[in-house]
């Protein structure tokens, strides 16, 4: 079997389109999914036992269902509920929900490990649950929670791919679409694999570096601290 | 005609219970401005429990507690009902109680300073300016103001605590409580804390503090309160509970302390 890097070349245009459009859903997905999980994994521990039942809910959902089946309730969904919107706005918004999710849990647990007194400390000397959240909590897990949401975002952005199902236009589709005229399927997925590739170890290095700034931000003590570190830490995984 | 000024604070019949266990069993104390009151009693006796409900980081099963003459967390309407004030309220009220934890809990994330300014600013509304002003005062009345760039993870144990007792003193509360000061220190900085301590009584600041240090509740404080299974069973001058208060409870653990001291 040999490659002809002419069914590759010969189609960049498509490649570029797709790896483009594939950047810009899951930069979309991946900020609106931070606003939404910040918002949830407050909303988690508010007071009103409803509201935190509808959370435990939400995270159960769609972290326990295929993402094509979440993407699918979106799309087929919305018309029925007389909202017509392109695939490509169905598909951002699932793959935000979905981001959400992940982003939600890492942002409870890395609040959750620190020591309790910080947060009672916070609220003791007069700040409300949002200033304390804001001014104390926030800032100290910053650092903590880049390696768990570079993770999550990775495989975020691997399945942003299931979109090809409902013809957004994005690097998979591209690639079904090139398949279909050349009948090369090894040039064609090759070709999108590396570019994923590329992607994904884009943005991990991006994340490696702000983690090495924070961590130089953050005093010893909090993220220097042991098993939990190491645990949590790119570098460490790396190794 | 002068009123007399209401107590800073004044507890009636704080009760807290966890399942059956009773942490807090009707307490009724008074509090005057300027007094300095030392709460002793043997470990699990319900001393943090205590200062716990009074900051209201943990809500009490009843009673009612009044911050220089306000209410905090629950309070009696005219008609005689309880009523549960809202969290906002209750939040609001807060910084009139200055908590020193035994753990300090400073924030790791921010200097000494700002670990002083930011409660100021944010609680308090208080400018920039103000708020650093402020800060820079306390904090060089307390003999930290060289540090005052410096994260807590830099510090030492006493130098910490007194960054942290002038984060509370900072919000101008009426009440400063702390929980054992002391307990994590080695000897010389017991010392060193009780200095400050004693200072800060001798410039009138209202202090109830949880400790163990015979020698501070004997010679700093007005009072003393002794706690024993959620109750106080005695009240009155320190060395005079210390020395001749006939509760059993009170004289095994003050004979205990001072046979051990001897
Ligand atoms: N969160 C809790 N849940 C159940 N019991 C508790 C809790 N906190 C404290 N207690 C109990 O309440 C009592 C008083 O504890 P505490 O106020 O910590 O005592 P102290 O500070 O005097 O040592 C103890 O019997 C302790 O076991
Ligand atoms: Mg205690």
């Amino acid at each position: 079997m040999t490659l002809d890097p002419w069914v590759v070349l010969d189609n960049w245009p498509l490649f570029l389109e797709g790896a483009w459009l594939t950047v810009r859903i899951a930069a979309a997905a991946f900020v609106g999914g931070l606003i939404l999980g910040t918002v949830i994994a407050a909303l988690h521990s508010t007071p009103v036992a409803l509201v935190r039942w509808l959370v435990v809910v939400y995270l159960a959902v769609m972290r326990g269902v295929p993402f094509i089946i979440i993407l699918f309730l979106v799309h087929f969904g919305l018309p029925f509920l007389g909202l017509r919107v392109p695939a490509l706005a169905t598909g951002v918004i699932a793959l935000t929900l979905f981001a959400s999710a992940y982003y939600a849990e890492v942002i409870r647990a890395t609040a959750l490990a620190l020591p309790r007194g910080q947060w009672e400390s916070a609220r003791a000397i007069g700040m409300s649950p949002w200033e304390a959240a804001r001014y104390v909590i926030g800032p100290q897990i910053l650092a903590p929670a880049i390696p768990p949401i570079t993770n999550y975002t990775m495989t975020m952005i691997k399945e942003s791919s299931v979109l090809s199902a409902i013809t957004v236009g994005e690097l998979t589709y591209q690639g079904l679409i090139v398949q279909g005229n050349t009948f090369a399927p090894f040039e064609v997925f090759f070709a999108v694999a590396g570019i994923y590739w590329i992607i994904t170890a884009g943005f991990a290095r991006a994340a490696r570096l702000l983690e090495n700034r924070q961590r130089g931000a953050v005093p010893e003590g909090i993220t220097g601290q042991g098993i939990a570190a190491r645990y949590l830490s790119l570098e460490a995984a790396r190794r | 005609m002068t009123h007399d000024p209401p107590p800073a604070l004044r507890v009636q019949g704080l009760t807290l219970r966890y399942g059956s266990v009773r942490a807090l069993d009707e307490l009724y104390f008074d509090v005057a401005p300027g007094e300095v009151v030392a709460l002793v009693g043997p470990s699990g006796c319900g001393k943090t429990s205590l200062l716990r409900c009074l900051t209201w980081l943990q809500q009490p099963t009843g009673g009612l507690i009044e911050i220089a003459g306000a209410p905090l967390g629950q309070e009696r309407l005219p008609s005689g009902a309880i009523r549960r004030q809202s969290r906002r309220h209750i939040d609001r009220l807060r910084h009139r109680i200055g908590l020193v934890f035994q753990s300090l809990n400073l924030w790791p994330h921010l200097t000494a300073r700002e670990n002083v300014e930011l409660p100021q600013r944010v609680v308090l509304g208080r400018s920039r300016t103000d708020a650093r002003v402020r800060a820079d005062a306390i904090l060089d009345r307390l003999r930290v103001l060289e540090l005052a760039e410096k994260v807590p993870g830099q510090l030492s144990g006493g130098q910490k605590q007194r960054v942290a007792i002038a984060r509370a003193l900072a919000m101008d509360p009426a009440l400063m409580l702390f929980d054992e000061p002391t307990s994590s220190l080695d000897a010389e900085l017991i010392q060193e804390v009780l200095s400050v301590l004693r200072g800060l009584a001798e410039s009138g600041t209202t202090m109830l503090v949880v400790t163990h240090e015979i020698g501070f509740a004997r010679h700093v404080a007005h009072r003393l309160l002794f706690m024993d299974q959620g109750r106080i069973v005695a009240d009155g001058p320190p060395a005079q509970v210390i020395d001749h208060d006939p509760h059993p409870r009170v004289r095994e653990f003050f004979d205990t302390v001072l046979a051990f001291r001897a």
